[in-house]
């Protein structure tokens, strides 16, 4: 009885505030504050509190104000779990946005499926995930591999060398550049796939060397692997070999890298600080009036932000946070002019059309854009997934598995 | 296979095996002399590398901002003997735990210091070339100052007064402290050494791994295993298991994968620690 009565006054002291303050529409978030992966998780929640703040300066979301109730997931998997949980049961969220890597967005999604709440994944990712309470704003490696795998054969030539880190986002992203190689007149001659624990690059700058490529497709996931390019660099190979990627920048790794060894490096990616827009420039003001300029703004952040914007149109277009009519106000084809151009929320694959740009390193740790490839389509999900014909799909397609 | 492949191949694992020597012989001072397996020794390679950048950053030269990073590391490593390690002597598994948890500490103190990202200071750009194979020289360069650094705390360890000290409190601690020698001040000096030497690895390796506030994770889990299948023996099991591991993983990295690498890493600890349980040189009759 004792328990009983100290378990109410628990649950009263965590109701009551929120009894209180009813008019106001509640989200959720879970990123990596702390921990490894606080080297994006950071931005993206600074996106999430950004793009707030300007929704509610525009009056909110259906006249109510929206408040965030955060959770610091320490990159660790348990955490978002945990996390998911106390947010659907606990604290009456009307859409979560959470995760970073794939295995977060796995262990999660099951989640908000089951308790039928809009959740955003916002960040580049080896794609595939399809469900219908799942939106995707980041985005997906054949996406991105596409415009990119076709730029480089065309300005290297036609022997790649590939080089990811050892779980699904480089495998998968391994098989589409087999795909794209072969459908451009290209041939893989080399692979590599290294764990993310892995400090010695000697190994795999000897195959490269024996290799002979025209570019390596480099992966390297965090700043640790950008020692990967520094000895690159150093070994003399930059001359002859070129480097192209699809996630060197989206930690801020350009940064880290010395001009030297990041000058001439190639990036695609869905943003680039340097893209030239309105909406990117009111987009860099909002943030470093508020964060400062210290840090590059990273790929994530941006998605967070999209995502942001486009449940907020969502809900303002249903006319309430009701997760079915949200859903169906996010399945009706819905575009927002962001920093990074005009995105399109496709209704089937619950993915962004979106431009995807190919940028070079310069010489003082920026990017400048080269090739715009505006309005792409994530061709992969539209094809796999359509959420509109098949609601109850959940899955995770992988071209390993056909 | 061709020769000048095999050349590289061999050089290359050799330098991978130093810098595997260089990150891990402070640990091994510690562990050996000690009987202190500090788990922050991640963490003071992170500090002594952003130690290093930031000196670089406010213009040092590079060289100078080595023993720079070494001070400020031993610095702490003093100041973490007295308030913490000193408190748990002859209790292993807490001297882990706290050592642990400081390395958390330090961890995020380098994120709310630093941020999450620092320009690298790059690696010279310069490489020699081997028949069709061309290697960046400054890894290379790591397989001298492993071989200096193991001399110089060889030299310390065996030629000097605080070393002779320092073996006498961890080999006869009562019989130390009856003939006068401070042992308390002597273990003290030495947590101290083995920090210093961990940010003289943070250092000496910044152009190779650049700094990143969880570096020091990268290291912790190879360093660990490597010093406990050395054994008591600190410096020469060190030395030894750190070229057969560190060494043998990145030939097995360079025929095959890197994952196998790996995988012929931890598979190798396993075995040998399955061989010998206390650690390759538990029956040597040297001592350091």
């Amino acid at each position: 009885m004792k328990i009983a009565i100290a378990a109410l006054g628990v649950a009263l002291s965590v109701t009551m505030p929120s009894a209180i303050s009813h008019a106001q529409t509640k989200i959720g978030a879970i990123f990596d504050l702390t921990g490894g992966l606080n080297i994006y998780g950071i931005q993206q929640n600074n996106a999430l509190n950004l793009a707030v703040e300007r929704i509610n300066a525009a009056g909110g979301v259906n006249g109510e104000p929206v408040a965030v109730i955060g959770y610091d997931a320490q990159s660790e998997l348990s955490k978002y779990t945990q996390y998911a949980n106390t947010a659907v049961l606990r604290d009456g969220i009307a859409a979560m946005f959470a995760g970073l890597t794939s295995s977060s967005r796995e262990a999660i999604r099951p989640i908000f499926r089951k308790a039928n709440i809009p959740y955003f994944y916002s960040s580049l990712y080896e794609g595939g995930a399809c469900d219908k309470q799942t939106f995707v704003t980041g985005s997906s490696a054949s996406q991105q591999l596409s415009v990119l795998m076709k730029w480089a054969v065309e300005n290297y030539g036609k022997r790649i060398y590939i080089m990811a880190p050892d779980y699904n986002f480089g495998t998968i992203s391994g098989h589409w550049i087999h795909e794209y190689a072969a459908q451009n007149g290209a041939e893989v001659v080399g692979e590599d796939y290294l764990a993310l624990s892995v400090t010695d690059y000697a190994p795999t700058i000897q195959k490269i060397q024996a290799a002979k490529p025209d570019f390596v497709v480099a992966l390297p996931v965090g700043a640790n692997q950008t020692g990967f390019l520094e000895q690159f660099a150093a070994a003399g190979l930059k001359e002859d070999i070129g480097v192209v990627s699809t996630n060197y920048g989206s930690g801020n790794q350009q940064v880290v890298v010395s001009p030297a060894a990041g000058e001439g490096l190639i990036a695609s990616m869905g943003y680039f600080p340097s893209v030239d827009s309105p909406a990117n420039a009111e987009f860099i003001e909002l943030w470093q009036a508020k964060y400062g300029n210290d840090t590059p703004i990273v790929a994530g952040a941006v998605d967070v932000w999209n995502a942001v914007h486009l449940w907020a149109a969502a809900a303002n277009k249903a006319g309430s946070t009701d997760p079915d009519a949200v859903i169906a106000a996010l399945e009706s084809g819905l575009t927002f002019n962001a920093p990074n151009g005009n995105v399109t929320l496709e209704p089937g694959s619950h993915h962004l059309r979106q431009d995807i740009y190919i940028a070079e390193g310069d010489a003082n740790h920026g990017f400048r854009i080269v090739q715009t490839y505006p309005g792409s389509a994530p061709t992969y999900e539209n094809e796999k997934c359509d959420l509109i014909a098949s609601p109850d799909t959940a899955e995770h397609f992988t071209p390993e598995n056909e | 296979m061709e020769p000048d492949y095999l050349a590289t191949v061999l050089l290359s694992s050799l330098s991978s095996a130093s810098i595997l020597l260089i990150a891990t012989l402070g640990l091994a001072v510690v562990y050996g002399l000690m009987g202190v397996i500090n788990l922050a020794h991640g963490e003071f390679l992170m500090v002594g590398a952003y130690s290093a950048l930031t000196a670089t950053q406010i213009g040092i030269p590079y060289v100078l901002a080595i023993p720079v990073a070494v001070m400020i590391t031993m610095l702490i490593g003093g100041v973490v003997e007295v308030l913490v390690v000193r408190r748990l002597y002859g209790r292993l598994f807490d001297t882990m735990l706290a050592t642990w948890g400081l390395g958390m500490v330090f961890n995020q103190g380098a994120v709310l210091l630093f941020g999450t990202v620092s320009p690298g200071i790059g690696m010279p750009q310069y490489s020699i070339r081997i028949g069709e194979f061309s290697l960046a020289a400054y890894p290379l360069a790591m397989i001298a100052v492993a071989a200096g650094t193991l001399a110089f705390v060889y030299l310390l360890l065996t030629r000097t007064v605080y070393g002779m000290k320092a073996r006498a409190s961890i080999q006869e601690p009562e019989m130390a402290q009856a003939i006068g020698i401070d042992s308390s001040r002597i273990n003290m000096l030495t947590f101290a050494i083995g920090t210093g030497l961990a940010g003289f690895a943070g250092a000496v390796l910044l152009p190779i791994i650049p700094a990143t506030p969880s570096m020091g994770l990268f290291f912790a889990v190879k360093g660990f295993l490597t010093v406990v299948v050395a054994g008591p023996v600190a410096l020469t099991g060190t030395a030894l298991t750190a070229v057969g591991l560190g060494g043998g993983a990145s030939v097995t990295a360079s025929f095959m994968t890197s994952v196998i690498g790996d995988v012929f890493f931890f598979l190798a600890t396993a075995l040998l620690l399955w061989l010998y349980p206390l650690g390759i040189s538990s029956k040597w009759r040297r001592k350091l």
